[in-house]
């Protein structure tokens, strides 16, 4: 790990940002809980790092330097106070999709240990369902998993294709040893015990296998698998005897067995062959049963074929027919055995799947083949391993049923509209029960049912994981862990109590939006007054009577909450946010988070507090598609519901639908979207819209057809109008491409421009395009002579990004190409030579803010550009691409960043008044909130009068990371991909939401909060002041009056 | 009886009106107060000095605003163009007192009534005070409070109107 960026700070060399004596360096461990890395507070104090302006003892030349740059940052830096952690901000912390899991057996356990597909190892409170601790490995396939096993309180995990060897103490999720393998394919790990105690774990690789101590990693013995070119070894089998056998394949020919000694990796037999023709694979198609009985299905002749490992050097064929068995055509089968105990033998019985949801359960005992039960229609198995105190194994597995899903039509007539009806499919609840049957006879074990009903979602449960318990009566308890298609996990409880559940797509967002809230119902009831038609003075009147009577209601309601609430103490006080209470606050600094995720599930977040307050989970997505989320009205159109517009398209069809929902509750809208035939390359939002205020969306299609959404008449009278103003441009990067599209009337598009970037050269990996909500408030500069520099702000501008295709640290380059979209002019091009991406880029106002890696001096670069028309502004009024003689100016510099990145924003406000500032976000999960004013191309080498006099920087090359500019303090977010921003109602207030693994949503305040009054703003002592003053005038008045009376009488 | 009275109520007094030869009090009315002529003085003489004191006064007020120009002038090279508190306050100082003049024209117009240039001194006044407002607006100006230039309506320059709009990027 890199080392933390906290081990700059105490360096800063500006004395400004260093800590005074006796308060420590801020230091940020990610993974520290307890360790606050916040300045802590004062009474009416500011942070520690503001009361050192200037470091003690320095040179008078020195401190007023110092002092220089104080002025110059001060309203640069902010910090969080110790009493608002968690106030403005939350975080929730997510694992993904299980890849393994176990539960521990005991009944007094609180912990599930997972393994999952992000990489992650963590242990679960299987109370609650909080992370008790979580080790994040790197996200690439470096980091996978491969496979976990669990002994007593140790959990042993392989990772990285089987090279490293790991052992985690599951109590508190320290490492307890760490060993690196030798290269090679992993094919199984298993553990290996010896007369009743496990001591070993076995790693079998493509051409090796070697055996470690559980208890410090240490390798035992390795030895070279004979004939590893031709044999592919894949079963590892040991049940405490002393050897372990090793399967391998040569694919249809026949079957290597090897057995080793496990104390010192001794053949100890001869290998024998065993031919199986017609034998492909061994996983999934044989297992071991009994005491090391390999049982293989052969498709093509329909039987089953035993072989004793240890004795027997043939194949026994048995007809599944022998048995009234017949398998679904096309399906392969599978076979299911479980060991309950790595020093003991398999269990005789095992399970044949026959088709996906036809299981039977055989038995193969003394040489014999019985057939013991048949179920159908379960879409999943699961064997269990339970060890009874007296001795006597219970084998448990269970299934789901899965009760038939109806599906009903219903008619819709969509207000506004005469003629639209559709129909909908809804799919009812679905119940799926689990059942425990006993393994040795088959029969079903009373009062072991759990019944549990997922969500209108529809979403199946995937896998299932049972812990089972003996309850002190002996009778068998267990509690169940459901993973479903959506990867949500459920723990539930007989009689099918949910426990927990966690949503753990959310580690994988892809797209997110932020949607104001919609107003309170009396707001919504007086806006409603206005909104509709008038109905004569009267009626109008009363109208508003009632609603300011409800106005009135509200109030009091309100009022009387807050006595009531002032009285308790203030942690008790819950704000429990449910869909019912939604309402905007005053600053609108509460919002709807709508989060599009990787598995094709939709969730609505209250962006206070974190509450999922609805999810939707689309069936019909399938893994790797693409989304773009369009918000095409706000909650502004009262009594029109907002509306969100989901654009999927599947990777592999590149078929696409659009899914349109009510971003507030979650509901399906009752607006039909188009059915769209072709493939679609792009979408237009435009600002036009329709009569229901919902803003065009257009969709450009794979023969550059357009389809508008809504396509009312009134929509496509609209866009024959404007459709000369309206241009596409499409990126291919596959073939180097860049080509601009021009609309026509009849919705056909002509292709008005293309740039090719040939793909011998260089590859185009990002395009960045300006944010269409972004206000920019000043148009351009001052000068330090008073002039105006005016930016070149291109609503059209495309910032693109090429990388070449050598990566030879001599040759590699990136290119910057900024494009204009509508006429496709090169507005600027450079090549940065000996620089690598990634690249991480920001395009906003009039500049661009990209980061690179420089291999020549093995550093992290930004580069700004920042476009100028000069001190004379073209046009004013209006902005056209079409016309525009004068190219802008570019102005461009460079800085070092000491840290790479993951993720960079920049923030955005209502007006744009407030200075912006980029987040970035670190690989050590931190967001760094950078001032754009340090990256600054105007920033001079050799500071002068004028440059003074602007507030510019004097340019220095190194960018730092001071801890005190890290937003999210101590709680750090894994595996960051993207940090999204969105402006509130406050001019000075931004909010921001940074997701990977983890969700992080806080707010921003660039400019300080100048439009609010502070947190800690002392109203007792300003109103009481007030009140004396006021009080005192009086009663000096008074005198003054009795003074003057006297006086009179004299 | 009656001076018995007298000299009981003070103990000393003095007459100075009284004549050696101890007349009545009563007497001294017909002869005037001390100082007091009978002959009167010469009309003529006396008259024309007080006019030009006049016409004097009447230039100095006229002519008291131009006369504090250098005065300001030594000031605002003292006072330099940094934007704090006393520089502004002098700023303000230089071009109220102008301004204060201005309004109050007519009483002063109405002070130089007596003079016969009233016409030229009322003009000599004007021009001082427009001179000492020039200056302090000249200050102003030199110290940049004046919104002169473009950068200064900057932030009332209303967004360019789009006239196209672009959509798309990578293709999905």
């Amino acid at each position: 790990m890199a080392p933390p960026p906290c081990f700059e700070a105490p360096s800063a060399p500006r004395g400004l940002l260093g800590a005074p004596a006796g308060c420590p360096a801020r230091c940020l461990h990610p993974a520290g809980g307890a360790h606050a890395g916040f300045p802590r507070r004062q009474r009416r104090g500011r942070p520690f790092g503001f009361e050192a302006p200037s470091a003690p003892g320095a040179r008078p030349g020195a401190a007023m330097a110092a002092g220089l740059w104080a002025l110059l940052l001060l309203p640069l830096a902010a910090a969080v106070y110790e009493d608002q952690v968690g106030k403005f901000d939350w975080r929730q912390q997510y694992v993904g999709k299980l890849k393994f899991a176990s539960l521990e057996a005991s009944q007094g356990s609180k912990k599930l240990i997972v393994a999952t597909e992000k990489n992650v190892v963590a242990a679960l409170n299987s109370r609650s369902g909080e992370i008790l601790w979580r080790h994040v490995d790197k996200g690439t396939p470096e980091g996978a998993i491969d496979a976990m096993m669990i002994h007593g309180q140790d959990a042993i995990t392989v990772s990285n294709a089987g090279r490293i060897l790991r052992s985690w103490e599951t109590n508190i999720g320290g490492l307890n040893w760490e060993m690196s393998l030798d290269t090679g394919s992993f094919q199984v790990a298993s553990l290996v015990g010896l007369q009743d105690v496990v001591k070993y774990v076995a790693v079998l690789k493509k051409a090796a296998i070697s055996l470690h101590y559980l208890s410090n990693g240490h390798q035992k013995w390795v030895e070279h698998l004979p004939e590893s070119e031709s044999t592919q070894y894949q079963l590892l089998y040991s049940h405490g005897t002393g050897v372990i056998h090793v399967l391998g394949i040569v694919p249809q020919s026949h079957l290597n067995i090897l057995t080793f000694s496990v104390e010192d990796g001794e053949i100890t037999k001869q290998v024998i062959r065993v031919a199986a023709p017609w034998l492909k694979s061994l996983n999934g198609v044989c297992s071991v049963v009994g005491e090391a009985v390999l049982v293989c299905m052969d498709m093509g002749t329909h039987s089953l074929y035993v072989c004793s490992l240890e004795t027997e050097q043939e194949m026994k064929q048995i007809p599944l027919q022998s048995l009234d068995l017949e398998f679904a055509d096309g399906f392969q089968p599978r076979i299911l055995a479980t060991q309950p105990n790595v020093i003991s033998p398999s269990r005789t019985q095992f399970f044949l799947q026959l088709s996906p949801s036809h299981f039977s359960l055989l038995q193969y005992k003394h040489g014999l083949l019985s057939h013991l039960r048949d179920f159908q229609q379960v879409p999943e198995i699961n064997v269990l391993k339970h060890v009874r105190h007296s001795k006597t194994y219970i084998f448990l597995y269970c299934y789901w049923g899965l009760q038939p899903c109806y599906v009903f039509s219903s008619l819709f007539q969509k207000p506004g509209s005469s003629d639209d009806l559709h129909e909908s499919l809804t799919c009812s609840n679905q119940t799926y029960n689990i059942n425990l049957y006993l393994v040795e006879t088959g029969q079903r074990l009373l009062d072991t049912t759990i019944t549990f009903t997922l969500e209108q979602s529809g979403a199946k449960p995937q896998q299932l994981y049972i812990q089972v318990f003996l309850k002190k009566d002996d009778s068998v308890g267990y509690r169940a862990l459901v993973q479903t298609e959506d990867h949500m996990l459920i723990f539930l409880q007989q009689p099918g109590k949910v426990v927990w559940s966690r949503e753990e797509s959310l580690a994988e967002v892809v797209s997110l939006e932020m949607v104001d809230l919609p107003l309170t119902g009396a707001q919504a009831e007086l806006e409603g007054e206005f909104g509709k038609k008038a109905d004569g003075l009267l009626g109008m009147f009363l109208k508003r009577l009632s609603s300011q009577l409800i106005l009135l209601q509200a109030w009091t309601a309100h009022l009387w909450k807050m006595f009531y609430d002032a009285r308790k103490p203030r942690s008790q006080i819950k704000n429990e946010i449910n869909i019912d209470n939604l309402a905007r606050d005053e600053f609108n600094l509460q919002k709807m988070m709508v989060m599009v995720t990787a598995s094709g599930k939709l969730f609505g977040i209250e962006s206070s507090s974190g509450t999922i307050l609805w999810k939707q989970y689309l069936r019909n997505v399938k893994p790797g598609s693409s989304f773009k989320l369009m918000v095409q009205r706000t909650t502004a159109h009262f009594p029109h519901p907002p509306q969100c517009t989901l654009l999927v398209k599947d990777r592999e069809t590149k078929m696409s639908f659009l899914y349109v929902f009510n971003p507030i509750f979650g509901k399906r809208s009752q607006v039909a979207p188009p059915v769209l035939k072709r493939p679609i390359l792009q979408t237009l939002l435009l600002p036009i819209m329709d009569q229901d205020y919902a803003k065009v969306l257009l969709l450009i299609d794979d023969e550059y057809k357009v389809t508008a959404f809504p396509a009312t008449k009134n929509v496509l009278r609209q866009l024959e109008e404007i459709a000369h103003s309206i241009f596409f441009y499409l990126v291919d990067a596959e073939q180097g491409k860049l080509s601009g599209f021009r609309l026509k009337k009849d919705l056909t598009t002509e292709e008005s421009w293309e740039v090719i970037i040939p793909t011998e050269v260089q590859r185009i990996v990002t395009v960045k395009g300006k944010r269409s909500s972004e206000h920019v408030h000043s148009q351009g500069r001052v000068m330090g002579d008073r002039s105006v520099l005016y930016k070149s702000l291109n609503p059209n501008l495309l910032a693109v990004v090429t990388e070449s295709t050598d990566t030879h640290h001599e040759r590699t380059f990136i290119g910057i190409y900024l494009i204009d979209g509508v006429t496709g002019r090169i507005i600027h091009s450079s090549v940065q030579k000996k620089a690598k991406g990634p690249v991480h880029m920001v395009h906003s106002e009039n500049w661009v803010v990209y980061q690179y890696w420089n291999t020549k001096a093995r550093r992290n670069e930004f580069t700004v550009l920042e476009l100028y028309e000069g001190t004379e502004q073209y046009n004013a009024t209006a902005f056209s691409s079409l016309d525009r003689p004068i190219l802008p100016q570019v102005l461009q510099q460079s800085y070092i960043f000491p840290s790479a990145i993951s993720a960079m924003e920049a923030t955005i406000t209502e007006r744009g008044i407030t200075s912006r500032h980029l987040l970035i976000g670190l690989p050590s999960g931190a967001i760094l909130s950078l001032p754009k004013a340090l990256l600054d191309p105007r920033r001079p080498e050799i500071p002068t009068e004028q440059s003074r006099e602007e507030n510019l920087i004097p340019y220095s090359p190194d960018v730092q990371i001071h801890a005190e500019r890290f937003i999210n303090y101590n709680q750090t977010i894994s595996r960051m991909r993207g940090i999204y921003t969105a402006p509130s109602g406050l001019e000075s207030t931004c909010l921001v939401v940074a997701y990977g693994l983890d969700i992080y949503q806080t707010r921003v305040y660039p400019s300080k909060q100048f439009d609010v009054l502070k947190d800690d703003y002392d109203y007792v002592l300003i109103s009481s002041v007030l009140f004396g003053l006021v009080f005192a005038t009086m009663i000096t008045k008074r005198l003054a009056q009795v003074k003057l009376l006297n006086r009179a009488w004299r | 009886m009656a001076a018995a009275v007298r000299g009981r109520r003070f103990k000393w007094s003095l007459e100075l009106a009284a004549a050696p030869g101890g007349r009545p009090r009563g007497a001294a009315e017909g002869r005037g107060p001390l100082g007091f002529a009978e002959r009167q003085l010469g009309e003529g003489g006396v008259h024309e000095s007080d006019k030009i004191l006049m016409e004097k006064r009447c230039w100095d007020v006229a002519l008291a605003p131009l006369k504090q120009i250098p005065m300001n002038l030594f000031i605002m090279y003292m006072a330099g163009n940094t934007i704090s508190i006393f520089p502004a306050m002098m700023v303000c100082m230089m071009g109220w007192r102008p301004l204060q003049a201005l309004m109050s024209l007519s009483a002063t117009l109405k002070a130089l009534e007596s003079s016969s240039r009233r016409a030229l001194q009322g003009l000599v006044f004007l021009v001082g005070n427009g001179l000492g407002l020039a200056l302090a607006l000249y200050k102003c100006q030199a110290m940049g409070l004046l919104p002169t230039r473009p950068s200064d309506w900057l932030a009332f320059v209303a967004p360019p109107q789009r006239m196209e709009f672009t959509g798309g990027g990578l293709i999905l």
